[in-house]
């Protein structure tokens, strides 16, 4: 192993500790209505922030949640030289759901084990809590959604305040990175999500 | 994305290689006792409730359902059947639902398993429902449940999915209507594949 690989090595192992023991892989998708032509659209706009009852706690009523969303949102809008509309119709609406659920996975502990002893094989299951945030994009005129992009990771960082501008930043990132560009038709990539 | 992708993978090899209960796709349905479709001929969607599917990824997501409605009204042209907006005979009504589910390989208790790793899987079930729209009764429904883990997050695919499993559904929609209808299959052989 070369010196520079064995110092990329490192930092990598370097950053899954910073990330404390979950390391679980965020995932992050999307959906494109067909046929869009992008280029239409030029500014955007906050659905009012009603719907939004998560039935958590730690989003509910959480300033920090919504301000680094619509924060790591509109960054990312604005390098697509998106404007944020000032007055009159905008051509999209934005709308943001974050949802937390309880889901189940094959524990990370048994994992290395490989191997199950208890009769029903039951301690390799763990259940975990498991966040969305999905985010539509509306086209204003038409009342229709044009894109839909939603990230999935545990929500167990989500304690620290930190932790979550982190989460939120690279699921928004991740997420965006999926929203098509303009002259580019609306087309998924092939393998559908997008390459980390 | 790719975790999903592999663990869909060794889903697959699961299934193929015990005959466990995670069948890839199970599809049946229901007519109702003296139904002759034959004598219905329009159709119209019921309002859709903009319900819960057990997935935010698919909740009030219109790409889906635009998708799900295309490839059902395929497969009710091909049969002859026609949209209408006034007064029409049938109504047509889908509902789509997505739930985590688990499998679990049952050891005896001396038995250690390197190969019993509980199976973790997204189920989703759609279901079609005809239904008449003087009398509101349900005339036919045909249903599917597969495994859609890591489907959902690839729009091609899902697509493609959705497509399949219409197609699947509507197979089973006792056509030609007219003539006598083929002896019902018996649930040993109702679509297991």
């Amino acid at each position: 192993m070369s010196r520079h690989s064995y110092t990329a090595a490192l930092a990598i192992g370097l950053a899954a500790i910073a990330a404390g023991c979950a390391v679980t892989s965020m995932n992050v998708s999307s959906h494109v209505r067909r046929g869009l032509d992008i280029g239409q659209y030029s500014t955007y706009a906050w659905a009012p922030a009603d719907a939004l009852p998560t039935g958590d706690p730690r989003l509910d009523q959480n300033p920090y949640f919504q301000d680094y969303v619509q924060g790591a949102v509109e960054k990312q809008l604005a390098s697509r030289g998106m404007l944020a509309s000032r007055a009159g119709t905008p051509d999209l609406l934005l709308h943001y759901h974050a949802s937390i659920d309880t889901r189940i996975d094959v524990s990370r502990s048994e994992r290395e084990y490989e191997r199950c002893h208890s009769s029903d094989c039951s301690s390799w299951v763990e259940r975990y809590e498991a966040g969305t945030l999905v985010i539509d994009v509306v086209d204003t005129r038409a009342n229709l959604l044009i894109w839909r992009g939603w990230a999935q990771d545990s929500v167990e960082a989500f304690e620290n305040r930190d932790r979550m501008r982190q989460k939120v930043t690279e699921a928004v990132r991740r997420m965006m990175a999926t929203f098509p560009r303009a002259g580019s038709d609306a087309r998924p990539p092939a393998h559908g999500g997008e390459q980390p | 994305m790719r975790v999903s992708r592999s663990r869909l993978a060794a889903a697959l090899t699961i299934c193929s290689l015990t005959i466990s209960g995670c069948a890839v796709r199970r599809v049946d349905s229901y007519l109702a006792r003296g139904v002759n479709l034959a004598s219905y001929r329009t159709y119209a969607w019921r309002p859709v409730q903009p319900g819960a599917t057990g997935d935010v990824r698919l909740d009030n997501n219109e790409m889906f359902q635009e998708r799900v409605q295309a490839a059902v009204e395929r497969q009710l042209a091909s049969r002859g059947f026609e949209k209408t907006v006034a007064a029409p005979q049938l109504l047509v009504h889908y509902h789509a639902n997505v739930e985590q589910r688990i499998d679990l390989t049952e050891l005896e208790p001396w038995e250690s398993c390197a190969e019993c790793k509980p199976f973790i899987y997204d189920a989703s079930t759609l279901m079609i429902d005809l239904v008449d729209a003087r009398t509101n009764d349900l005339l036919w429904r045909g249903w599917s449940q597969s495994n859609i883990d890591g489907i959902v997050d690839n729009q091609r695919w899902l697509e493609e999915q959705i497509d399949e499993t219409v197609a699947k559904i509507f197979e089973r929609l006792p056509f030609p209507f007219s003539g006598p209808l083929a002896p019902r299959e018996s649930r040993e052989d109702a679509g297991l594949e």
